[in-house]
C-alpha cells in the first residue's frame, strides 16, 4: 500500500464511520468536521508508531494535516529530509 | 447604555464606526458594517415572515456570518438559537421541532448537511443564507446571503421589551432528549456587562472567538466584547485541532484576552510548540467548562508569566457566576483551584436541601444572578425542579435562585471549592453529558435490554464516555458498530462512546441496580 492508501484506510476506518462519502485524497479533514480534535491525536499516534515517523509538534498545522495528499506530501518531505540528515 | 443586546453594536457604532468588532482570517467587519448588514438581514427575515417571538436557527460554520446572523435575528426582534453543524439529522430535528423553528440562517459551506436533515426538517423550513438550488428542490425554501446584501439597511419597524427571548440554547437532558435555556435580552446584556466590567475589556483589546455559537462561552466574544468596543479574533475550526497554528494565530493576531475550555490550552502547552512564538500580548487567560488538570495550569502559567489566570465557573443557565482569579501557579501539591467566590452580579448559597447549609457544610450550589435564564423551554416540570427562593420577606417569596446540581463547599475565606456533580452530568471537553440521555439513547436500540454509561479519565486530562449494553435474548446480536451508528445518528459526537462493550449480566448493588462503579474497573471486552 502506499502511503496515501494506508492514510485513507487509517482515517477512513478508525477515524470517519460517519456513513459520508469515502473520503477523498483533497477532502479537508479539518474543516468538513468528520475529523475531531481526538481523531487528530489518534492520526499522529498512527503516523508515529505504526509508520514510524516522528511528527515534532511545530508540525503539527493546518498546511500539514488538511488533507490526505497534504499529509501524504509532509510525510514524504520528512523521510527524504531524515534520509538525507 | 444599551437596554437590548443588539444596542451593544449601535453604541459601539456610534462610538466608532470603523473599529473592528470581529476579524476572521483575512476579512474584518466593522461596528458601522456589523450594524448595518445586521440591519438588512432583519429586513429579509420580517420580509420572510419572521415576527417577535419568533425562534430562528443559526446553522452556520465559525466565521463573521455567526455575528451578522445573531444581531439581525434579534433586530428583527426574534431570539437566536444556535445548531450545531456536527449534530447528526435525527437530533438536529428534534431541536428544531422543539424550539418551533421555522427559519434558520445557514450558509452554503453546510448544504451537504441540510440535504442530509431530509425528512427531519420540520414542514416549510425556509433557509436564509444558502443559495443551492438542489436544497429548493429538497423542499427547503432558501433566500441567499446575496439578496441579504441587497436588501434595504433599514431593520423593521418592531417593539421590544429588555425582558424579551433573546436566545435559546439547547444542552444535554438526562431524558434522551436535549433542553433549551432561555435567556432574554436582560440576562445577557447583564452578563456582559459584568463580564466586560471584571476583566477590564477596552477597545484595545482583542479576544480568542474560540467557542462555537452553541457553546456557551461564545457570549462572551460576541456580547462582552463589542460591548467594550474590543474585537473578536473568531478561530477558524481547523485551529481549533491544530495546536502549533493555534499559537501563531495567537502571535499574528496580537491576542490580549482568551477564553477557552481547559483541554486546548492544555493542546496549545503540549502540542503548540510554544517556544518558537512570541504571545506576551496575552494579558489574561479565561478558562471554565471543566478541572485544569493542575500540573498542566502550573506549567502553562509558568510559560506566560505576563498573564493573568482565571478559573471561570457558572453553567449556561447563569452565563456566569463566580470566578477565581490564580494570583500565582498552584503549588506543586496542590489537586485543584476554587471556582472563585461569587462574581459582583452574583449571589451563592450553598443549600442542603432546600435550607442552606451550615458552614463549611459540602451542599448544592444555588445561584441567584440577573445573568439567569428565564427558564427551560417549555419544560415546566424542569423548571419546578431547579428553581428554588430563598431568603428576604418570606410573604414577599424570597429572591429567586437557580440550583446548580454541583456540590460546593464553602471555604472561611469564601472561596467555593467544585466537589462534584449531585447527579450523573459530565463534561467531555468542557461539553456537557448527562450520562443518563447516552443510556437513555442506547436502550432506544431494538436488541438492547439495559445499558450503563459511565465516564473514564482518558488522555490529556481530558474524560471519555465508556458504555456497555446487555441485550435481549430473542433479537439477533448487534455489532459494536451497529450500536455506535445508532448512538450516532441520536447524539452529538462529544457525547459518543469511546467504547462500547456488550455485557452477558451486570454487577449489581445490593438493590439491584446496575453497580456502574464496578464496571468502570472491571475488565471487558474490547471494542472493534
Amino acid at each position: 500500500m502506499t502511503t496515501e492508501e494506508r492514510l485513507t484506510t487509517y482515517i477512513g476506518q478508525e477515524l470517519l464511520a460517519d456513513g459520508g462519502p469515502p473520503l477523498q485524497p483533497d477532502d479537508n479533514l479539518l474543516l468538513s468536521g468528520r475529523v475531531d480534535s481526538i481523531g487528530v491525536m489518534s492520526l499522529l499516534l498512527f503516523i508515529e508508531t505504526e509508520m514510524g515517523v516522528r511528527v515534532p509538534p511545530e508540525d503539527v498545522t493546518i498546511d500539514h494535516f488538511a488533507s490526505v495528499r497534504a499529509i501524504d506530501t509532509y510525510l514524504a518531505g520528512r523521510q527524504n529530509g531524515s534520509a538525507h540528515g | 447604555m444599551p437596554r437590548l443586546l443588539h444596542e451593544i453594536v449601535d453604541e459601539s457604532a456610534a462610538r466608532a464606526p470603523d473599529a473592528e468588532a470581529f476579524r476572521f482570517s483575512d476579512s474584518a467587519l466593522t461596528y458601522a458594517g456589523l450594524a448595518e448588514r445586521s440591519a438588512r438581514l432583519a429586513h429579509v427575515l420580517a420580509a420572510e415572515g419572521v415576527r417577535p417571538g419568533d425562534r430562528v436557527g443559526v446553522y452556520l460554520r465559525k466565521g463573521l456570518e455567526t455575528a451578522v446572523a445573531v444581531y439581525g435575528i434579534l433586530r428583527a426582534g426574534a431570539a437566536f438559537v444556535p445548531l450545531d453543524p456536527k449534530l447528526p439529522p435525527a437530533r438536529l430535528g428534534a431541536v428544531l421541532r422543539d424550539a418551533g423553528v421555522g427559519h434558520v440562517v445557514s450558509h452554503d459551506a453546510l448544504r451537504a448537511q441540510l440535504l442530509a436533515l431530509g425528512a427531519e426538517a420540520p414542514a416549510g423550513l425556509r433557509l436564509v443564507g444558502p443559495e443551492a438550488a438542489d436544497l429548493e428542490a429538497a423542499g427547503l425554501e432558501t433566500i441567499s446571503w446575496a439578496e441579504v446584501d441587497a436588501a434595504p439597511a433599514s431593520g423593521p419597524l418592531v417593539t421590544w421589551d429588555a425582558g424579551d427571548m433573546a436566545y435559546l440554547m439547547y444542552t444535554s437532558g438526562s431524558t434522551g432528549l436535549p433542553k433549551g435555556i432561555v435567556h432574554t435580552h436582560a440576562s445577557g446584556l447583564a452578563y456582559a456587562r459584568c463580564a466586560a466590567d471584571v476583566y477590564g475589556l477596552d477597545p484595545r483589546d482583542r479576544i480568542s472567538g474560540f467557542a462555537p455559537l452553541h457553546f456557551d462561552q461564545s457570549t462572551f466574544d460576541l456580547f462582552a466584547g463589542p460591548l467594550a468596543g474590543a474585537t473578536a479574533v473568531v478561530v477558524p475550526e481547523p485551529h481549533m485541532m491544530m495546536p502549533a497554528s493555534l499559537a501563531a494565530l495567537i502571535e499574528a493576531e496580537r491576542l490580549t484576552v482568551w477564553y477557552s475550555v481547559p483541554y486546548a490550552l492544555t493542546q496549545l502547552l503540549l502540542r503548540g510548540a510554544l517556544d518558537t512564538r512570541d504571545l506576551t500580548a496575552l494579558r489574561w487567560v479565561l478558562y471554565g467548562g471543566e478541572a485544569f488538570p493542575m500540573k498542566h495550569l502550573r506549567a502553562l502559567m509558568a510559560r506566560w508569566p505576563h498573564a493573568r489566570f482565571s478559573n471561570v465557573y457558572g453553567p449556561a443557565e447563569v452565563n456566569q457566576c463566580t470566578v477565581h482569579h490564580l494570583d500565582a501557579p498552584p503549588s506543586p501539591d496542590a489537586e485543584a483551584v476554587p471556582i472563585g467566590p461569587a462574581w459582583p452580579a452574583a449571589t451563592c448559597r450553598v443549600l442542603d436541601g432546600e435550607a442552606p447549609a451550615a458552614p463549611g457544610v459540602p451542599g448544592e450550589l444555588a445561584v441567584a444572578t440577573p445573568t439567569m435564564m428565564e427558564g427551560y423551554w417549555n419544560r415546566p416540570d424542569l423548571n419546578a425542579r431547579v428553581f428554588v427562593r430563598l431568603g428576604g420577606d418570606p410573604r414577599l417569596g424570597g429572591e429567586r435562585f437557580y440550583r446548580t446540581g454541583d456540590l460546593v463547599r464553602e471555604a472561611p475565606d469564601g472561596a467555593l471549592w467544585f466537589l462534584g456533580r449531585m447527579d450523573r452530568q459530565v463534561k467531555v471537553r468542557g461539553h456537557r453529558v448527562e450520562l443518563d440521555e447516552v443510556e437513555a439513547v442506547l436502550v432506544q436500540h431494538p436488541a438492547v435490554a439495559e445499558a450503563a454509561v459511565y465516564a473514564v479519565d482518558a488522555a490529556d486530562g481530558a474524560r471519555a464516555v465508556h458504555a456497555a449494553v446487555s441485550l435481549r435474548p430473542e433479537a439477533d446480536p448487534p455489532t459494536a458498530a451497529d450500536l455506535l451508528a445508532h448512538a450516532r445518528a441520536h447524539l452529538p459526537p462529544y457525547a459518543l462512546p469511546a467504547r462500547l462493550d456488550v455485557a452477558e449480566a451486570f454487577p449489581r448493588t445490593t438493590s439491584g441496580k446496575i453497580d456502574r462503579r464496578a464496571l468502570q474497573t472491571e475488565a471487558a471486552l474490547p471494542t472493534p
